[in-house]
């Protein structure tokens, strides 16, 4: 009887685990051929963002204030009547990659940021150090999250960056230049291989998270009461006029100036 | 009737048996009923989740229940690689931010992720919703003590300080809870910032507010957090 009891249980046991469950996700991943390293991925998103933090800096932000456009930290306010500055800008972009299924992390520092709470501190201090001497990227794997994590140079490509710096009421440095690495982009990744496919998706994100905020700037100018409104449309970036970009032609701007180096990149 | 050679109190033994199968059956069957969720509820809802289903968070997981039981018994056997959820799908930051997120958010959640803040998420996890609004508790922020800005802000400098006691002194004396009487942590409030302690809002009220009062700051806000309709008609649409 003993016996007829554990061959049953065995058996039972058996059908139990051999017979369906739910299918595993990991399979069909791993089918994928991984084509780029993640160092190579996120050089590559980050020089997009390169192009377009300076499109918006030099062809927004300084264009725009030139024509009496404003700018502020409050931008979001029902009493503040301006854009994003570029440094929200970015926030905002990293805000709607957040959104995506894309696990990609966006974030902006400095030595001598206009908030404190934006100084790098522990590794990333240390690595912006060299990065300051040498501008070349520092690449490291985050073990408490278990992240590939990337820094780019941040430099101050546009006049606008540096007045506002300057002269902002909280700055914690007045004297940057041209030219300057005035701070430095961090970039977080899980895995340390990408597929084709997934790095289209972090482009994509990317392209979607500046589409994003570019027109919530848009729908705030949409919401003036008393400022003057900007003609958006193809007009820009003629001068003598208020002009906006669309969004799509502000994103077909950052194509056309991103494309050789992300070309480049993707068809390697 | 059923005999019992081995001994006469297996009967009772069967007898158990049987009745805990239909009092476990009719019990499951009570429960899983829609009208009878808040039976199954670890607390009162949250403030402004008042009306939710259970579903509108806890999402099925997926496959059935059999299919996860045999799922876990080869992930525990060694024959697949990943374990999968019993029952329902855990709520984590991402299922709160589907409502909640802001682009205005002074404090976004993934804004800690970035290794430099590890020291602070180590004392207080701000990447996660749940470490001040922790659910089922009939309230709006369940963190006890409001002095978390000590954690990131301790060096904080104002130059022009307008408040007449400057924040160089508040930080001095450790004043932490004061912060949230002008700056309400994820900013998304209209509200002028006084000039003056004595206009700031007094933490007795910031406490009931806390505990799903009437909002100090102000009625009006840049962006609302979904309905479950919304949702519903944003995700599940």
């Amino acid at each position: 009887m003993k016996k007829f009891t554990y061959i049953l249980a065995t058996l039972s046991t058996t059908f139990l685990i051999s017979c369906g469950g739910v299918p595993e996700k990991s399979k069909d991943t791993k089918k994928e051929k991984l084509e780029f390293s993640v160092a190579e991925v996120l050089e590559m998103v980050s020089k997009e963002n390169d192009v377009t933090r300076t499109l918006y800096t030099k062809a927004i932000v300084g264009a725009g204030k030139k024509q009496g456009m404003k700018f502020d930290e409050d931008w979001q306010k029902e009493d503040v009547e301006a854009g994003p500055l570029p440094a929200l800008f970015l926030r905002g972009i990293a805000n709607d990659i957040r959104k995506s299924d894309v696990p990609l992390g966006l974030y902006l520092g400095s030595d001598f940021p206009i908030n404190k709470a934006n100084k790098f501190e522990g590794k990333q201090g240390e690595l912006f150090k060299k990065i300051k001497e040498d501008r070349i990227p520092q690449h490291f794997y985050d073990e408490d999250q278990k992240v590939y994590t990337a820094m780019f140079a941040d430099v101050a490509g546009a006049p606008a960056c540096v007045s506002c710096h300057n002269k902002h009421e909280q700055t914690t440095k007045d004297d940057w230049k041209l030219g300057d690495v005035m701070g430095a982009t961090t970039w977080q990744y899980p895995t340390d291989s990408l597929s084709y496919d997934a790095t289209i998706a972090v482009l994509k994100a990317y392209r979607n998270g500046t589409k994003a905020i570019y027109k919530d700037y848009l729908d705030e100018i949409a919401a003036f009461k008393s400022s003057k409104k900007p003609e958006i449309g193809d007009k820009w970036p003629s001068a003598g006029g208020l002009y906006l970009p669309s969004p799509e032609v502000f994103l077909d701007s950052v194509r056309e100036l991103a494309s050789y180096e992300t070309m480049t990149v993707l068809l390697k | 009737m059923l005999k019992f050679q081995i001994n006469p109190l297996r009967q009772r033994q069967f007898i158990g048996i049987i009745l805990g199968i239909v009092l476990g059956t009719i019990l499951l069957f009570t429960l899983s009923s829609e009208s009878n969720e808040e039976y199954l509820s670890l607390g009162t809802m949250n403030t402004g989740h008042e009306d939710f289903s259970c579903n509108t968070c806890h999402s099925d997981a997926e496959g059935n229940l059999w299919q996860q039981v045999q799922s876990n018994i080869q992930y525990g056997m060694g024959l697949r690689e990943n374990s999968v959820e019993f029952g329902t799908i855990d709520v984590e930051t991402k299922k709160c931010l589907a409502c909640h997120e802001r682009d205005n958010d002074r404090h976004p959640t993934h804004r800690f992720l970035e290794p430099k803040f590890r020291k602070a998420v180590e004392k207080i996890n701000t990447a996660n919703c749940n470490t001040c609004h922790s659910e089922h508790h009939g309230k709006r922020v369940t963190l006890k003590k409001a002095d978390y800005c000590m954690h990131c802000h301790e060096d904080l400098t104002v130059k022009n300080d307008p408040l007449d006691t400057s924040h160089a002194e508040l930080i001095k004396n450790e004043a932490w809870v004061t912060c949230l009487q002008c700056h309400d942590f994820h900013g998304n409030h209209e509200y002028k910032v006084p000039h003056k302690m004595k206009d700031t809002i007094p933490l007795s009220t910031l406490k009931t507010y806390f505990n799903g009062g009437k909002d100090p700051f102000s009625s009006q806000k840049k962006f609302t957090a979904l309905s479950e309709k919304e949702w519903i008609a944003k995700y599940l649409n």
